[in-house]
């Protein structure tokens, strides 16, 4: 990898042009990535190195498999020229222009450059009028919006951008922030394949424009895609792959580019907060809590990502770390989604499901496609039995995102608490087609078809089988096999499962009416076929629990014994004493 | 969002509905003359008054008019006062420049309703009728204008000068619709590639369609022109107007469209939810009606359109599924059904009001019953009855009754319609209610129990057409199974073990009253709407023969008829199940033996009931009327008409016009003694049934039938008892009674065949009294056939019983037999005379002579080689007794002739071919 240094200066020039350009956003993650490696410490005294926690124990208590360590990746590298600025005749117009811009006045900055012809100039007045266009879209968008949601604003910039732009292109006339713009209209208008072919083109140019990156993953929705793409190496194309396979749901994956990044950019907030939420997808909720907690030491005022968070807090109910969370962020920016949702999460852990769904539909009100939102939005009109309700959000949430396993989770619980399982099962199969590794979903649809109605307790095996395999945390999976054969008459196979699950509570010092109920059978079974020593083992075991199985291994254990002494069997209780 | 449901009545003002104000305010202005200032008759008013009223109803699509339609549709009606109207609405909508304008506009308007307590007025004062339809229009153009924003009246001002602007350039839109035919470059440039996607599919699957019909061809050796028939849509356009007229709209609308997005500024408009809803009303028996013809993508666009202009506009989901559904998509049907009903959780769409105390929970029971038909129509019926089970218990536990009845029709249907061989465990436990006799019933005691609780819930609930539904599948029921006791012990009542026509006859007429009480389970929304849209497209025709439109000839001759039709108002659900209970008829009256009944009930719904019918009960009419030329009138007749079908139905894979096709070459084929082909066609026909057991009975059952009379003809007698074996054991295990008579008695004529005339004989027996239990007239008439057949070749002395039993049958074969039939009571006939050796030729030759030649006549029809061989050869021996030499040779050549004929099948010419 190229050194820490030269990744520096490269960032360094990049956040300059990025910011002349007005590409905000983008400069900020490059800046953002520009502090987050890790200083030499020969070379800076301490007060550079305030903003830099090299002194998180608890990053370093989780980082196990020492990231730093890992050599750079064999990668040839290449290392693109930073570009020369071009013009400085018409300056004083750009600067002009760039005022406004600032200060929010898209239309007036683009007519300040109306004339100009350099690269620069003319991206600036494209992108003004853009963005112009897009302000004017989110106007109308409330002003038009019609009883039947009818939302047909459309940005009115985008033909007259785009037609100048593909003249531009068509004649090299384009710089790679141009081609950012374009394949930016592209998609808009969709036309997605030259989108992606424009945008690769721009990052293959200028790789350091983070704005162009996230723009060609939004446009990779499938692997095939993304190994169509012809992308040249540098270090940002591994920013990229990580996030893509975040997307894709390849968190292990994506979870392994973070952790290389890391010895790069050891102190990037935005590195860790993405592995947050990787280990959040693969449910490591303990981690997450502690890279979260960290972040915020050391980015109070951070919204971003911190749904996650509150997630995280929500499922292991913690009432006050919630709460002070919201509190936090409310006092930074009320009008987030992200915030919005933090306090829907609260008041539903509090159990206040209509001000939950208040916070919830603000949060859609300010992101319509804002996903998580509308999926608990669906969890909170379950709670409040609204189940109709329930069902619209979920399906909302699906129709973003067909690949949201949690929403058509929720969809199938739905109508299974409607009593329509045959119904629900759909659902369920459509949420395990896209997450097989979650047994909570495989079990719920064993119960769907244990239920009275379908009674399809090979279908239910079946499917607490796969549940058993991909680590079920709550066990039910193995009991209800061990239940499920013993119904069925397959003593064999309920034995198997009654082991296996004893072997699991022991593992996990776990007793209860469970425990007995697995030795109880095995000792009865073991009798049945004659094989004494292991059926002595259980029954000796029954005996250190109170209750009636006490009494039942007793006789089990005295029948055995007169069988094994050859006698008659005869009436046992005769003899007692 | 999520549980925020608003109001249906959505209405929001637009340019075009500023247009039709300046109409309506034109038409009712408040002067003090009858009729008022531009107007020069009372009917030019009256005609102005009417068009308003149709536009403000119509349902034909889903965008509003553009200006220069609107300009052009008055040209029609204006009449003379045309440029009057024209100039007044452009001037009127340019000079409204400003918002006040739209203001003061609007003022204005108001003046001409009438006020609430104007019933005091002038005779000849014009005022509008607040509540009149226009009255409410207008009523409801202020509302929405008052309750509107100012960026709102920015908004709607903007759209009118866009709406002035594309009329008046309108000749050079149509340049450039012409222009992006050609030049692709540019088109490229402006359109998304998304559309051009969509039209690329259209073309492919035109394309798709084309190749499938030409691959059947293919397969059966048919020449190319019969495909060409099929090849496109350009066919229709003349020989049935209305019928492609919508794929046509819609794809043009298309590319209009297509330019529309692209063109930012462009204003397109929804028309009114009640008019949009009533388009998907239509569409909807559209798609019913033509299925396969119906284009699939043309439709997806439109629909795709919609739900962008519409998001909320959950239908849009259900209409889908019904296009997929109609297409055979599977998987999307399956997708759009759960979409439509998680959204609007079953209560968009249906006139359904919650009943009092009940808490609104949304109608998902009928999620579940439609979920179920589908699962049917694509042939998974163990999937469908569990589905539909889970809807009787849900609907019970929400106590909607209605969806109960019809679930439970639903279950009925399916268990008439699929095998089941099983006698319990298919009805499960929230059945006893119903079927509380216990399950130790047979599958079709069950159903007939379903049956009568099913009408009975009808009855209580009056759903007239559910009711009507309920007694046509009585009537089927009791066409085909004998009605025992339900119980198994006690008295026992002595019963004749027959089905019962007079039963039959009963529920089928009493479908009829439907027609006469029907009252509206559906709505009037789609009479009005259809009128209006109608009267619009009447529009087109010359002024004043409105009415009386006569021109003979023209090319939308079935306009005036629709126009006719429509306004007597009966929905056409209703039309459909009365039409259907014809068919029902027909089917009846085939079984029962009553050929010339048959036919008039076939042709009864052909004529009357075209128009509502779906194209599947359109199809089976068709096969039915061409079966029977087959029959009556031979071989060439029957392909000339099927020639005629299969333009009219497009010829899709599995249709029922590929079957009869199918049947129709299998049966001239084994007559010609083309065996191999007859074979190969057989076996096509068994492909097209699915592979699940169960399924397609009827299908297969034909297929088995054919393969075992097709090896009977290639004289391999132990292969063709097999197969027929298996059949009867397959029917039997399914209940096919019916069926089960025929394979019977073609078991009887393999062994008689094969000469085995003693083993045959009991089979003929036990299909005689098949026939008998279940009065099948006709098929009993040919088993006695076959019987007398068998008692002949046993030897001459039997020939007396053999002709006893002949004449006993006779009366009923030469009365509704088919030629084969008939031919073959000829020749057996004669034959018996010449075996009885009390019978001499030279005493009374006619008797003999007369019949061979009325075979032989008849015959010809069929090519039926090997019979007329038989006829031609017992004529020459007849000649040759009596001593008539050139007479003797004649018939001798004759049969030389179709003997020659039979062992080279090739050389015979195919009039399918030519």
């Amino acid at each position: 990898m190229s050194s820490k240094e030269s990744c520096r200066n490269e960032l360094r020039a990049a956040i300059r042009q990025l910011s002349d350009r007005c590409l905000y956003s983008a400069s900020k993650w490059a800046a953002e990535q520009l502090v987050g490696i890790e200083q030499d410490p020969a070379k800076f005294t301490p007060s550079n190195t305030r903003f830099q926690r090299g002194s998180s124990s608890i990053r370093r208590r989780f980082r196990t498999n020492e990231i730093t360590s890992t050599p750079p990746t064999g990668v040839a590298y290449v290392s693109t020229p930073v570009m020369e600025e071009d013009e400085a005749i018409h300056g004083d117009f750009y600067l002009l222009a760039k005022s406004y811009f600032d200060c929010r006045e898209y239309r007036r900055a683009a007519h300040v450059l109306r004339d100009q012809t350099g690269k620069k100039s003319v991206f600036l007045r494209c992108y003004a009028l853009y963005l112009a266009g897009e302000k004017r879209k989110e106007e109308e968008t409330i002003e038009l919006e019609g009883p039947l949601g009818k939302s047909d604003a459309v940005n009115r910039e985008l033909v007259s951008v785009e037609r100048e732009l593909s003249t531009l292109s068509k004649n090299n006339m384009i710089d790679p922030f141009g081609l950012y713009l374009y394949g930016l209209v592209l998609k808009e208008k969709g036309n997605e394949n030259l989108a992606r072919k424009v945008l690769v083109e721009s990052v293959n140019s200028y790789p350091w424009n983070w704005s162009a990156w996230s723009e060609l993953q939004s446009l990779c929705t499938t692997v095939d895609i993304l190994n169509s793409l012809n992308l040249s190496n540098h270090w940002m194309k591994e920013f990229f792959l990580a996030s893509v396979y975040q997307e894709l749901r390849m968190h292990n994956e994506s979870l392994s580019k973070y952790e290389n990044l890391q010895g790069t950019f050891t102190f990037s907030n935005y590195i860790q907060a993405q592995i947050g939420k990787a280990q959040y997808s693969l449910r490591e909720f303990d981690q997450v809590e502690v890279i979260f907690e960290d972040l915020l030491r050391n980015d109070p005022y951070r919204v971003e990502d911190m749904d996650t968070y509150s997630n995280v807090l929500y499922t292991k109910e913690y009432f006050s770390a919630l709460s002070y969370l919201a509190h936090r962020v409310i006092m930074t920016d009320k009008y987030r989604p992200e915030s919005c949702c933090i306090i829907g999460n609260y008041y539903s852990l509090k159990g206040l499901h209509e001000k939950s769904v208040m916070y919830f539909r603000r949060a859609l009100k300010l992101n319509k496609k804002y996903l998580s939102a509308w999926t608990l939005m669906g969890h909170e009109f379950v709670e409040m039995k609204n189940t109709p309700a329930a069902v619209d959000a979920y399906r909302r949430a699906v129709d973003i995102n067909p690949r949201d396993y949690r929403a058509w989770y929720g969809l199938g619980q739905a109508y299974e608490m409607m009593g329509m399982p045959h119904y629900a099962l759909h659902y369920f199969q459509k949420s395990v087609f896209f997450q097989p590794i979650d047994s909570r979903l495989w079990i719920a649809m064993a119960q769907c078809y244990e239920s009275e109605q379908l009674h399809m307790l090979e279908e239910a095996i079946k499917c607490y089988k796969r549940a058993a395999n991909c680590n079920d945390t709550e066990a039910i999976a193995l009991h209800r096999l061990a239940e499920l054969h013993r119904e069925l008459g397959h003593p064999e196979e309920a034995a198997f499962y009654y082991k296996k699950d004893l072997e699991r509570m022991e593992a996990e010092e776990r007793e209860g009416p469970n425990t007995v109920e697995a030795l109880t059978f095995l000792a009865t079974h073991y009798k049945t076929q004659r094989r004494f020593e292991e059926a002595e083992v259980y029954c000796t075991r029954l005996l250190d629990y109170t209750g009636p199985e006490r009494e039942t291994a007793k006789s089990l254990l005295r029948g055995m014994r007169i069988a094994q002494s050859g006698f008659p069997s005869m009436d046992v209780e005769h003899f007692h004493p | 969002m999520a549980g925020v449901v608003k109001g249906p009545g959505a209405f929001a003002i637009t340019p075009h509905k500023v247009s039709l104000c300046i109409l309506v305010h034109t038409y009712a202005s408040p002067s003090q003359i009858s009729v008022p200032f531009p107007f020069s008759s009372v009917s030019q008013h009256n005609r102005l008054g009417l068009y308003l009223l149709a536009l403000t109803k119509s349902c034909d699509d889903i965008l509003e008019p553009k200006l220069d339609q609107l300009i052009n549709q008055l040209r029609e009606i204006g009449g003379l006062l045309d440029d009057w109207l024209t100039d007044h609405i452009t001037s009127r909508l340019s000079s409204l420049s400003s918002p006040d304008d739209l203001f003061n506009f609007f003022n204005e308007l108001r003046e001409t309703l009438g006020g609430p307590d104007s019933g005091v007025m002038d005779d000849d004062q014009v005022i509008l009728d607040p509540s009149s339809n226009l009255g409410v229009f207008l009523r409801r153009c202020i509302l929405a204008f008052n309750l509107l924003t100012f960026e709102g009246i920015c908004h709607l001002l903007t759209n009118i000068g866009i709406y002035c602007k594309e009329a008046i350039s309108s000749s050079s839109y149509e340049h450039r619709l012409d222009d992006s035919g050609n030049d692709l470059e540019s088109l490229s440039e402006y359109e998304n590639m998304d559309l051009n996607l969509v039209f690329k599919k259209i073309n492919e699957e035109m394309e798709a369609r084309k190749k499938a019909t030409e691959q059947v061809s293919f397969h059966l050796h048919l020449p190319k022109d019969l495909s060409t028939l099929v090849e496109d849509v350009e066919v229709f356009a003349d020989s049935k107007p209305e019928h492609n007229e919508k794929g046509r709209e819609s794809s043009s609308y298309a590319s209009g469209d297509l330019l529309r997005d692209v063109d930012p500024d462009g204003g397109v408009f929804l028309r009114t939810n009640w008019q949009i809803q009533g388009y998907l009303m239509e569409q909807a028996d559209t798609i019913e009606k033509h299925d396969s013809s119906f284009t699939f993508n043309a439709f997806e666009l439109t629909l795709r359109q919609l739900q962008k202009l519409a998001p909320e506009f959950h239908r849009v989901h259900f209409l889908r599924y019904l296009n997929n559904l109609y297409h055979d998509e599977y998987f999307s049907a399956l997708e759009n059904l759960h979409r439509y009903f998680d959204y609007s959780a079953g209560t968009e769409g249906f006139d359904f009001v919650p009943p009092a105390g009940c808490k609104d929970f949304g109608r998902f029971e009928i999620a579940l019953l439609c979920l179920g038909m589908m699962q049917f129509h694509f042939g998974h019926p163990k999937k469908a009855l569990e589905v539909l089970t889970e809807a009787v218990l849900v609907s019970q536990q929400h106590c909607n009754d209605t969806c109960l009845a019809y679930t439970l029709a639903a279950i009925c249907n399916l268990l008439s319609e699929i095998g089941f061989s099983t006698t319990s465990g298919i009805l499960g436990s929230p059945f006893s209610p119903m079927t509380n006799v216990g399950t130790s019933l047979s599958v079709q005691q069950q159903l007939f129990v379903l049956l009568k609780g099913s009408l009975k819930r009808a009855e209580s609930l009056k759903l007239k057409q559910l009711i009507a539904a309920n007694n046509l599948a009585m009537a089927k029921f009791g066409l085909t199974h004998v009605q025992r006791p339900l119980l198994s012990f006690g008295p026992k009542t002595s019963m004749k073990l027959r089905t019962c026509p007079i039963i039959v006859c009963k529920e089928l007429r009493s479908g009829y009253h439907l027609i006469s009480d029907f009252c509206c389970e559906g709505s009037t929304m789609t009479t009005d709407g259809a009128f209006s849209t109608a009267w619009l497209k009447n529009l087109q025709k010359p002024m004043g023969s409105l009415v009386m439109s006569q021109d003979n000839g023209s090319r939308n001759n079935s306009n005036p008829f629709l126009f006719f039709t429509q306004p007597s108002s009966i929905p056409g659900s209703v039309l459909q199940l009365v039409g259907s209970s014809y068919l029902h008829r027909a089917t009846a009256w085939e079984m029962y033996g009553s050929a010339p009944l048959a036919r008039v009930n076939a042709l009864v719904y052909a004529t009357c009931f075209a128009d509502a019918s779906s194209s599947s009960d359109a199809a089976v009419v068709h096969v039915k009327l061409i079966q029977h030329l087959a029959a009556f009138k031979g071989y060439k007749e029957a392909f000339a008409a099927l020639k005629i079908a299969e333009e009219k139905f497009l010829c899709a894979s599995k249709s029922r016009i590929l079957i009869l096709k199918l049947q129709l070459l299998h049966e001239r084929a084994l007559h010609r003694g083309h065996l191999k082909l007859a074979q190969q066609v057989c076996d096509e026909l068994g492909v097209l049934a699915s592979s699940v057991t169960s399924v397609d009975l009827e299908l297969k059952t034909e297929a088995s039938l054919r393969h075992a009379r097709t090896l009977l003809a290639a004289k391999q007698f132990s292969q063709a008892a097999a197969v027929a074996h298996s059949l009867f054991c397959m029917c039997y295990k399914f209940n096919l009674q019916v069926e089960s008579a025929a394979v019977l008695l073609l078991l009887a004529e393999i062994h008689m065949k094969s000469g085995n005339a003693v083993v045959g004989l009991p089979y003929a027996l036990a299909s005689l009294s098949y026939c008998q239990s279940f009065n099948l007239d006709l098929l009993r008439a040919s088993a006695t056939l076959t019987l007398a057949e068998l008692w002949l070749s046993l030897g001459s002395n039997h020939t007396k019983n053999a002709l006893t039993l002949l004449h006993g049958a006779f009366p009923m074969i030469l009365g509704h037999g088919g030629l084969e039939l008939c031919a073959r009571a000829y020749i057996t006939e004669a034959k018996c005379y010449l075996s009885d050796p009390s019978f001499s030729v030279s005493d009374n030759p006619e008797l003999v002579l007369d019949p061979l030649r009325q075979a032989a006549d008849e015959l010809q029809a069929l090519e039926y080689h090997e019979l007329m061989a038989e006829a031609f050869y017992l004529m020459a021996i007849v000649y040759g007794k009596l001593g008539k030499l050139q007479q003797r040779e004649e018939a001798a050549s004759s049969f030389k002739n179709h003997i020659i004929a039979l062992d080279h099948p090739h050389d015979v010419d195919d009039p399918i071919l030519s």
